[in-house]
């Protein structure tokens, strides 16, 4: 336990702050909020963003640092923090900014689920398109910090799209904003831009606003299978030079079929020892395109498409939901299991990929792939095989070599493995831009590195 | 420092063709499309990175202020030399470095017009999605520094959603890569916290580009009304009935008569208002929209056309791309204002507007990018008349308060540059503008850079107090 726990004065300078019935101290609670083997000392739940900037104001005066928590569904990510004296957690911020049906913006509080949110606009037929997985307790706040992707960024774009405005605190405790509440706004510095992806470490956001969209009226999700990976690339191609405008197209490999299905196969690489990698049921790459629009657009797919499989209703959404859980999928099964994610120039997709499957049989592991085949946003799954345990050499050495497939400008960080193989290779990977002005930045939001401290790349 | 001394060094590193220096040709250099005027010490022409870099370097040392500037083309003064010092002209830094038609990718340097980016890539079915009004004329790096927009954000977004990479000179001349081709990299997002940063976070040198496929088909639309006001509330109807297309423009009836009698467009003169609507996208899909957007004009409209063919289209575009110009037939001066407001906030804005027009008597049309409350009221006025001046500036200032007292912003596409940055504040409060100075701080600490923009002159002139903030002086 850290020093500050001990320190009552700490508690009740917080507890002045944001009132006693939102802090913890209590040390069996918060086990449940270990962040990667580290347990915060006080876990802090406060219903303002002048209540995050009085926390912040106090960490920052004692140099305790802070982590930030939403909905923790993706505590997981990138390094174990260095420490966590508090844990900031944001579920109190879930109030509603602003919600104008009529001008498709919504804004709330970042502590405020994805759930709650669709829940709010399905109202008024309109929809955030995010269709990423835990939607009951992903917040928005954590879904712009770690720059969610979901397959509809194909055809609405991705969080750096469509969120118009954001609210934050520094790490010192200077309230900001960016942005604002429409749709088209260039007045001041982009900070929307900064906060997506920055992982809690310039600030904590507190809320934001989003251009939202027409729910699709009607769509039809078509699938087509290919006997190779080069086919199934080729198809991609094809695809992204029509005319046609799938709002979604995933490729999916022949493994990752068993992570996608409600109830997959009871085989389990963790529990079961085969003495060599066991066939995949289904041995096909596929691909899979959501069309939207009018019977005679969905008639147009139809005859372009020629023998894909059409799934509509509930068929579809079913398949779109077991391939949202794809992650906590291959998590549950396969708890020694490396999840990355990719980000390339879409055309080095196939080679990307054959690379990671190369990868996986020289490590001894099975490979599972899923992504945007259009925008070039993949997760690679790799699953040690009946070594006991699996060393930190083998992900290292598979994570270096998924790295050395990629393109020029791709890259690739881990989502999730095992704690004690972290301290053996990079998480992260190396930065490919310049990283002495992310330091800079980093500086001047959180000059006395408080946020989440240790956890990302700078 | 010695001017002369400025531009013969200037002349070493860009040669003697490269730099002007004498007044009558610096003269030209003092506006751009807006109204304020500033006279730069020197231009300089530069062809290389290497170049942008040793001048900035050269600058930095002898703290000369430096701007850089594309066409001219920007309505808000961020291309002028307001404090004095360099202007950096990328006129000769034209060319497209690369395509990589397979990534939908290009890379571009600063100075290539907008324009001729789209026409180089006809060929491979590809072209660049922003589209400001000026974009004959105005550059790729421009477009980057403000973060331009045009008719087609309603659909595609601003510049910022079509770059995913930068080279970029920095303050101390240093040269650094932010993103590159792919749609994310790893860190912070850099690229797009540099976009619409005014240029006063550093100089883009080279700049990738994503590309669009060139829809299967597209239709244009007139709709005619009566009044603007039911023009208005016919674009707040296609939003509530899902319609988004790719352009939706508002022109009222003084705008469209002045536009008529200079551009013959075809449209009539009769009219209140007129709603130019685009649809893109497969063919089956714009054939269900371009009915459906028929059906809720027609509730509202008198007429509502549908271009027959690609002559009649542009003959449509044309009235709405040359408006400006037309204005300039009829007026000593306009002002072009640059308001945002929520688009159900449309009909009664157009009404507020029409009040202070009366109260401040004076002349304002309406031409503007409806789909996404993008306003742009022209006010009429003679410079010449000290009085009517300021009732323009007045009336400007009144425009602007009302759009954000509707949650709307100052401005949606041109930027704060040097003609807003006085009323940034109403926008942002003093902690927001605190944490945008310190990252100014980060990246251009003795504000060498653009000098003076964006921020009201009270925080730019101020003693630069990065020194004593963490942030400054890093290493890496």
């Amino acid at each position: 336990m850290s020093a500050a726990a001990a320190d009552t004065s700490v508690f009740s300078e917080l507890a002045a702050i944001v009132g006693e019935a939102h802090l913890i101290e209590d040390v069996p609670t918060l086990l449940r909020y270990d962040i990667q083997g580290t347990q915060p000392a006080i876990r802090v739940s406060p219903g303002s963003a002048e209540e995050v900037a009085a926390v912040l104001r106090k960490a920052a005066e004692r140099r305790l640092a802070v982590a930030i928590a939403g909905g923790f569904t993706q505590q997981q990510v990138g390094d174990p923090p260095e420490r966590a004296e508090f844990l900031l957690d944001t579920s109190r911020l879930s109030a509603l900014i602003h919600y104008d049906p009529g001008d498709l913006t919504f804004g709330v509080g970042a502590g405020a689920t994805l759930a709650s949110v669709a829940a709010q606009l399905t109202q008024h037929h309109q929809f955030l398109p995010l269709d990423v997985a835990f939607a009951e307790r992903a917040t928005i706040g954590g879904l712009l910090a770690t720059n969610a992707s979901a397959p509809l960024r194909h055809g609405y774009g991705s969080l750096r799209d469509f969120c118009i405005g954001i609210h934050f605190v520094t790490g010192d405790g200077v309230v900001g904003k960016g942005g604002g509440r429409v749709v088209k706004n260039v007045a001041g510095f982009d900070l929307m831009k900064l906060m997506i992806g920055s992982f809690g470490t310039l600030a904590v956001i507190t809320g934001a606003s989003f251009k939202v969209f027409p729910g699709p009226r009607q769509t039809a999700t078509y699938v087509a299978r290919f006997a190779s990976l080069t086919e199934a690339a080729a198809f991609r191609d094809r695809i992204v030079r029509s005319a046609l405008t799938p709002i979604r197209l995933e490729i999916i490999s022949p493994r990752a079929t068993e992570y996608i299905v409600p109830h997959g196969d009871p085989r389990d690489p963790d529990h079961y020892h085969p003495p060599a990698p066991v066939p995949a049921h289904e041995t096909a790459w596929r691909l899979a395109l959501t069309a939207s629009g009018s019977d005679a657009v969905l008639a147009r797919y139809r005859r372009e498409l020629g023998d894909a499989r059409e799934l509509t209703g509930r068929e579809e959404d079913e398949f779109w939901s077991g391939l949202r859980d794809f992650h906590a999928n291959v998590a549950t099964r396969h708890r020694n299991a490396m999840l990355m994610q990719l980000n390339l120039p879409p055309a080095g997709l196939a080679h990307a990929l054959a690379g990671a499957e190369h990868a996986a049989v020289e490590q001894n592991c099975l490979c599972a792939t899923l992504g945007r085949a259009g925008a070039g946003s993949l997760l690679v799954a790799l699953i040690p095989l009946s070594v006991d345990p699996p060393s930190a050499m083998q992900y290292a050495n598979a994570a270096s070599a998924i790295r050395a497939a990629l393109p020029h400008d791709g890259s690739a960080y881990v989502l999730q493995c095992p704690i004690e193989a972290k301290e053996h290779f990079d998480v992260w990977g190396s930065t490919p831009t310049d990283r002495s002005m992310m330091l800079a930045v980093k500086r001047a939001m959180d000059a006395g590195d408080i946020l989440n401290r240790g956890r990302f790349l700078v | 420092m010695a001017l002369f001394s400025i531009a013969r060094r200037l002349k070493k590193i860009v040669g003697k063709d490269a730099v002007l220096s004498d007044r009558a040709d610096l003269m030209l250099y003092e506006y751009d499309g807006g109204v304020q005027r500033a006279l730069p010490q020197a231009v300089a022409f530069p062809t290389t990175t290497e170049q942008v870099s040793r001048i900035v370097r050269l600058c930095a040392k002898e703290k000369v202020p430096i701007v850089p500037r594309g066409a001219g083309t920007g309505l808000s003064g961020g291309a002028l030399a307001r404090t004095g010092g360099v202007i950096l002209g990328f006129s000769r830094m034209n060319r497209i470095l690369e395509v990589d038609v397979a990534n939908q990718r290009a890379v571009v340097q600063p100075g290539l017009v907008n324009w001729e980016l789209s026409q180089a890539m006809a060929k491979h079915g590809l072209y660049f999605a922003p589209d400001p009004s000026s974009q004959k004329a105005c550059t790729i790096g421009g477009n980057v520094a403000e973060n331009s927009g045009g008719p087609h954000t309603l659909a595609y977004g601003v510049t910022v959603n079509h770059v995913t990479g930068l080279e970029v000179v920095l303050a101390d001349g240093r040269v650094v890569n932010f993103g590159g081709k792919s749609a994310e990299t790893l860190g912070y997002d850099l690229t797009g916290f540099f976009v619409g940063s005014e240029g006063t976070l550093g100089i883009a040198t080279a700049i990738t580009v994503k590309l669009t496929r060139l829809p299967e088909a597209v239709a244009t639309l007139l709709a005619i009304f009566d009044s603007v006001d039911a023009a208005a509330q016919t674009v707040v109807a296609l939003t509530a009935a899902g319609i988004t297309p790719a352009a939706l423009e508002l022109l009222d009836g003084w705008t469209l008569r002045t536009v008529e009698e200079a551009v013959h467009a075809g449209y009539p003169l009769d009219a209140g208002a007129v709603l130019l609507i685009e649809l893109e996208g497969m063919r089956e899909a714009v054939d269900g929209q371009k009915a459906a957007v028929v059906a809720v004009c027609d509730r509202l409209a008198r007429e509502t056309r549908v271009a027959k063919d690609e002559a009649e289209r542009q003959r449509l575009w044309a009235g709405r791309k040359n408006a400006f110009g037309a204005i300039g037939r009829v007026s000593p001066s306009y002002y072009t204002q640059d308001g945002v407001i929520p688009r159900t906030r449309i009909p009664d804005t157009l009404r507020r507007i029409a009040e202070i027009a009366a109260q401040q008597r004076l002349t304002i049309g309406n031409v503007f990018h409806a789909g996404d409350g993008n306003l742009h009221p022209l006010i009429l006025f003679d410079a010449r008349d000290h009085d009517q001046l300021e009732r323009t500036r007045v009336a400007g200032r009144q425009i602007l308060e009302y759009c954000l007292s509707v949650g709307g912003s100052i401005t949606g596409e041109h930027g704060v540059g040097m003609e807003k940055s006085e009323i940034l504040p109403l926008m942002f409060a003093a902690s927001d503008l605190d944490v945008m100075q310190r990252l100014h701080d980060a990246f251009n600490p003795n504000a060498l850079l653009n000098p003076q923009k964006i921020f009201p002159m009270a925080r730019s002139c101020r003693e630069t107090d990065a020194a004593r903030h963490p942030a400054a002086g890093l290493d890496s």
